[in-house]
């Protein structure tokens, strides 16, 4: 007797084609609605010889969960859609619905290459709405940790960017002097990659033994070290050729842009918020902000690389001028700052992070907003990306340095 | 705190602004009716004694009972944020201009603002959702918008929480919280 199922049979709940209104099809590009703004409109009507292909969201060269849609004449891309959101969290809302001591811990995994600068910016603006003096101290450890963080993160970039290029073996040094610093930090504030180490009036924990010699030792040979990564990419001929002349912006476009960070300065405008809007102890440090015209991939590499030596002059001053005196200043546990606005901006590895915070008068922020370097930079990849080859996308994209944790919030 | 900037912008502004300018810290306020908004935005940005040509952040705001949008900028005459809020947005129907004409990059902030509030800036070319699927409909940082814990305790809690286009049904007038911003 045989088992075929016949017509009569009732469908099994377990199959798949039960439980879906629609026929699995291949992926589509073109949103199955009319299009909803101009904008749209324009990118979904395919010119001649034109199509589209989707990029990501899973994809090794997109830096976290992007997808790209792009249009595409040959191998050449005319134009592109990131299509955003596959990381959002709603970190605003969350930290409206936390009390100002839980907020550090909530932005901490925004932009995780660089935790420090994203808990600096809302500690910054909670201190201006409650009036708190950070002492000296304190001061001189965040800009401490502050900029080991950022060489941390351009020591990555770098890696990232040869790997986007093709190169792999940059990756695996830059992953080298990044976890000398992470094992350092980790030595400081107890955690590798979210620090959770700043605190509203100060930091979480003063210097020890163990941070001190690992930062001495590394603080030895950090400058050679660096200089021999160079020696990688720098003099490396496919490279140089590759990365010069390729998504090239000028100042006035990128201030259009709202650009901020490595990426403006590449472009020769001299904007840094340490110098611009001077805060914390940073106009008592002597450091230049480095700056290129080119505008291009190669002098937002470049750039970074030169940020690396200012920070480590930087640290250098740290070390040496670091006073005696209490890390946190005398706040009471529960926080009610009186009703007000507050605004502050720091300058990360990646450009300006801000923090827009109004207070109810309650323990709760009423608002908080987080101003995000990378969600800004990544809107200009479509600006940069017109007319060069498919290949060159992720290429560009990583001179950008965007991280989709800060981007999707 | 830039004294001089307030006479400035008193000078430049006091008949549009619809409120005293403040200033608190590093930060310079002031308060326009919306619709000033790309006037007064351009005047900042093209004339040579302000110079704001940094739009350093654009955030929506909802107070409770109405909407703002809230600019921050940035300019080599001063040593202060300018803060320029747009103010007394209406919640029911919240519109205001977009200012892409001057800064192409408030595009996604003005996206995201759209979002999360549901503010329509009228003149931006790319107004849909930039982080919420496209067939979401609420505004998630909307005051009346509560989060699972909240909404399980509120009236209408329960069902589809993580969704809800206005205040659920029967909640108390009070329920939403409110600043004077």
């Amino acid at each position: 007797m045989t088992t075929t199922a016949g017509p009569h049979q009732h469908a099994s709940a377990d199959d798949p084609r039960v439980m879906l209104d629609d026929e699995i099809g291949v992926f589509e590009s073109i949103p199955p609605y009319p299009p909803r703004t101009e904008r749209e409109a324009e990118f979904y009507t395919l010119g001649d010889g034109e199509m589209f292909l989707n990029m990501g969201p899973q994809h090794p060269s997109t830096h976290g969960v992007l997808r790209v849609v792009l249009k595409l004449d040959g191998e050449k891309v005319v134009d592109l859609d990131p299509v955003l959101g596959y990381l959002h969290r709603g970190v605003e809302k969350l930290c409206e619905n936390a009390d100002y001591h839980q907020v550090i811990s909530q932005v901490d995994p925004l932009e995780y290459i660089s935790s420090l600068f994203c808990e600096w910016s809302p500690v910054m603006a909670f201190e201006k709405l409650l009036d708190v003096e950070v002492p000296r101290r304190a001061e001189y450890i965040r800009v401490l940790s502050g900029e080991l963080n950022r060489v941390a993160s351009h020591a990555l970039f770098m890696g990232w960017f040869a790997l986007d290029l093709g190169g792999l073996t940059p990756i695996l040094w830059s992953f080298i002097e990044r976890d000398e610093i992470v094992e350092m930090l980790a030595a400081l504030t107890g955690q590798r990659m979210l620090f959770n180490y700043f605190r509203i009036g100060g930091v979480n924990g003063d210097l020890n033994h163990d941070f001190m010699s690992r930062l001495g030792d590394w603080m030895s040979r950090a400058t050679g070290q660096i200089e021999a990564n160079l020696t990688l990419l720098n003099e490396n001929e496919i490279f140089v050729r590759r990365a010069r002349g390729l998504g090239v912006i000028d100042t006035e476009t990128a201030l259009s842009m709202c650009m901020s960070g490595p990426n403006l300065r590449a472009t020769g405008s001299p904007f840094d918020v340490r110098r611009a809007h001077p805060y914390s102890i940073y106009p008592e440090l002597d450091f230049d902000i480095p700056t290129r015209s080119e505008g291009d991939s190669l002098a937002r590499y470049l750039l970074r690389i030169e940020e690396i030596k200012q920070s480590l002059r930087i640290i250098d001053q740290c070390l040496h001028q670091m006073p005696d005196g209490p890390i946190m200043a005398k706040l009471p546990r529960l926080l009610r700052p009186r009703p007000g606005r507050a605004y502050a901006a720091i300058e990360g590895p990646r450009g300006q992070y801000a923090t827009y915070a109004i207070s109810d008068g309650t323990d709760q922020p009423f608002r908080m907003r987080i101003h995000d370097p990378s969600f800004i930079h990544l809107q200009s990849v479509g600006l940069l990306m017109k007319d060069n080859l498919i290949a060159d996308t992720m290429a560009i994209m990583a001179s950008l340095d965007p991280i989709m944790g800060g981007v999707d919030k | 705190m830039d004294r001089a900037l307030k006479t400035r912008l008193e000078a430049r502004f006091g008949d549009v602004a619809s409120g005293p300018i403040r200033q608190r810290h590093d930060e310079t306020e002031l308060r326009i009716p919306a619709g000033a908004a790309p006037d007064v935005l351009r005047a900042l940005h093209d004339e040579p004694d302000f110079k704001f040509l940094m739009l350093s952040d654009l955030a929506g705001v909802d107070t409770g009972d109405h909407m703002q949008v809230v600019y921050h900028l940035w300019s080599e005459t001063t040593s202060d944020w300018l803060r320029v809020v747009a103010d007394k947005i209406p919640r029911d129907d919240p519109r205001t201009p977009s200012i892409t004409f001057l800064w192409k990059g408030a595009e996604w902030m003005e996206r995201e603002a759209y979002d999360m509030f549901g503010i329509v800036f009228e003149g931006n070319r790319d107004l849909r959702r930039i982080y919420m699927p496209p067939d979401y409909t609420s505004f998630p940082l909307r005051k009346d918008f509560f989060l699972p814990d909240d909404a399980a305790r509120s009236p209408g809690g329960g069902v589809r929480h993580m969704e809800r286009s206005h205040a659920p049904q029967g909640t108390p007038a009070g329920s939403i919280r409110r600043v004077k911003a």
